[in-house]
């Protein structure tokens, strides 16, 4: 499965950055293909390419302010959570993709 | 239609906005703080006149002018995340609006929120003929919603912000020294409890409220209590191993802590959190006290910080920065000693757990699905 996404976090500077790790090592361990752009206060980092958005099954939005470019997901099926839950449960987000997927097929 | 403006306020809501706005905002008012601090050590003054201004005055005058941005800044931002680009200029005038009606950064929020979601519901309603959509986002939306929430701002709300401002402002100042003992106390165990969390963001900003309106004691609180936590499992850590020898951290959480307490000295309480939840009460009892004890020495010994962020490296700065120290010492070593006296000794074979699968806590995520 693909999944791209975006973490931003208040501050920009911590949670953001443990968020993504810990989507993206949950999703691998799955063994699944993900990109995550972070929206931190540097700016955004690992910006999601047009290729990775078109192929990607679902959208992942670990965000808990308002992030740009939302209109880039515009078409996608897109789920969202706060950075905390991503970095408490980072499996049990992922699982809970799979299965919804699966409904959506 | 009502059911529908519901929807997309229920959307939207109040605190991603807030948040966000927040976001935005901290980079500004460090900067700020940090030039008025260094402007007032160096001995300058805020001047209105170019006669004879030094560097010094020159930062302190620029400081003061980052400040002055605070209520635009909040009302900007959220309105722009309530309304997107068209809630920008119309957020941004009503936290003018708000520093004239000497309703600082209270008025700023509540400008931005108001505007915010005027601009929203013109967006999604206010419908115009096809040649006009263009006008949309660069006339119509803005200049309407600047004049409604405006007109509101001015006339409605502005007056009872301002009053709740000042009588704010009075309470604080007005204070002897005990209250301050115990306004202090209090202030320190809310800051922090969740480690930078959704809860801590209430308090955080209130202190950061009072600090755009001058009252810059809460924002010491606010800024040492952060590091009280980190500092606080850090010296556990070493009072536990060389001082009682009762081992009481496992050593994932060991290198935990050895992550954390850089995080510390930059003002990030959250490498704290994975401590915190592998035994969430004593962790949380302990820091919270700690938090309370430093609150209240900083307080009451009259310890201010201008500036919000930025950790150990904004200490010399504050005033008072030895009552800093003794505060944050303090508050460190009472978290440290009852983390030492609550937690329970680990057994030797509990203490190695790195080569142990982490077990995720089950959490409910039946609420979550595509849109």
């Amino acid at each position: 499965m693909k999944i791209v996404g975006v973490c931003a976090c208040c501050s920009g500077i911590a949670h953001t950055y443990m968020a993504k790790d810990a989507i993206v090592k949950a999703a691998q361990a799955m063994g699944d293909e993900v990109h995550m752009e972070t929206q931190g206060t540097i700016g955004v980092e690992d910006e999601l390419t047009a290729q990775q958005i078109a192929e990607a099954d679902c959208v992942l939005l670990c965000v808990d302010v308002h992030i740009e470019g939302t209109e880039r997901f515009k078409d996608k099926k897109v789920m969202k959570i706060p950075t905390g839950l991503a970095i408490k449960a980072p499996k049990q987000v992922i699982s809970k993709i799979h299965e919804e997927l699966r409904k959506t097929l | 239609m009502a059911e529908e403006v519901k929807r997309t306020m229920k959307k939207v809501g109040i605190k991603a906005p807030i948040l966000t706005a927040i976001s935005y905002l901290l980079p500004l008012v460090v900067a700020s703080g940090l030039l008025i601090a260094i402007g007032n050590l160096t001995g300058g003054q805020n001047v209105s006149t170019l006669d004879g201004i030094t560097i010094p005055d020159a930062l302190t005058t620029i400081g003061v002018f980052g400040m002055g941005l605070l209520p635009s800044f909040i009302a900007g931002y959220i309105a722009y995340a309530i309304a997107d680009r068209p809630g920008l200029a119309p957020g941004f005038l009503m936290g003018q609006v708000a520093s004239f009606l000497g309703a600082g950064f209270l008025g700023g929020m509540i400008g931005g929120i108001v505007a915010g979601y005027i601009a929203l519901w013109l967006e999604t309603y206010l419908k115009v003929p096809t040649w006009a959509q263009a006008l949309m986002p660069m006339m119509i939306i803005p200049t309407l919603t600047a004049i409604i929430a405006g007109v509101l701002m001015v006339f409605v709300l502005g007056g009872p912000i301002a009053a709740i401002t000042a009588a704010l402002t009075a309470f604080i100042t007005g204070l002897d020294y005990t209250q301050r003992l115990t306004t202090g106390f209090i202030l320190g165990l809310i800051q922090h409890l969740d480690y930078g969390g959704a809860i801590s963001k209430v308090p955080n900003l209130i202190c950061d409220g009072m600090m755009a309106d001058g009252i810059y004691g809460p924002e010491a609180v606010k800024v040492l209590g952060s590091m009280v936590p980190p500092f606080g499992v850090a010296l556990a850590l070493v009072l536990s191993k060389f001082v009682f020898k009762k081992p009481i951290f496992k050593l994932s959480e060991v290198e935990n802590i050895k992550v954390a307490f850089p995080m510390g000295v930059c003002m990030i309480t959250e490498g704290v959190i994975p401590i915190a939840m592998n035994d969430l009460v004593r962790t949380v009892i302990s820091t919270a006290l700690g938090d309370a004890v430093c609150g209240a020495i900083a307080f009451s010994m009259g310890v201010e910080s201008m500036v919000p962020s930025g950790g150990m490296f904004v200490v010399p700065m504050m005033t008072n920065p030895g009552w800093a120290l003794v505060a944050l010492a303090a508050g460190s070593l009472v978290t440290a000693l009852l983390l030492i006296l609550l937690k329970r000794p680990l057994k030797p074979e509990e203490i190695d757990d790195l080569n142990v699968e982490q077990v995720e806590e089950e959490v409910d995520l039946s609420g979550l699905s595509f849109s």
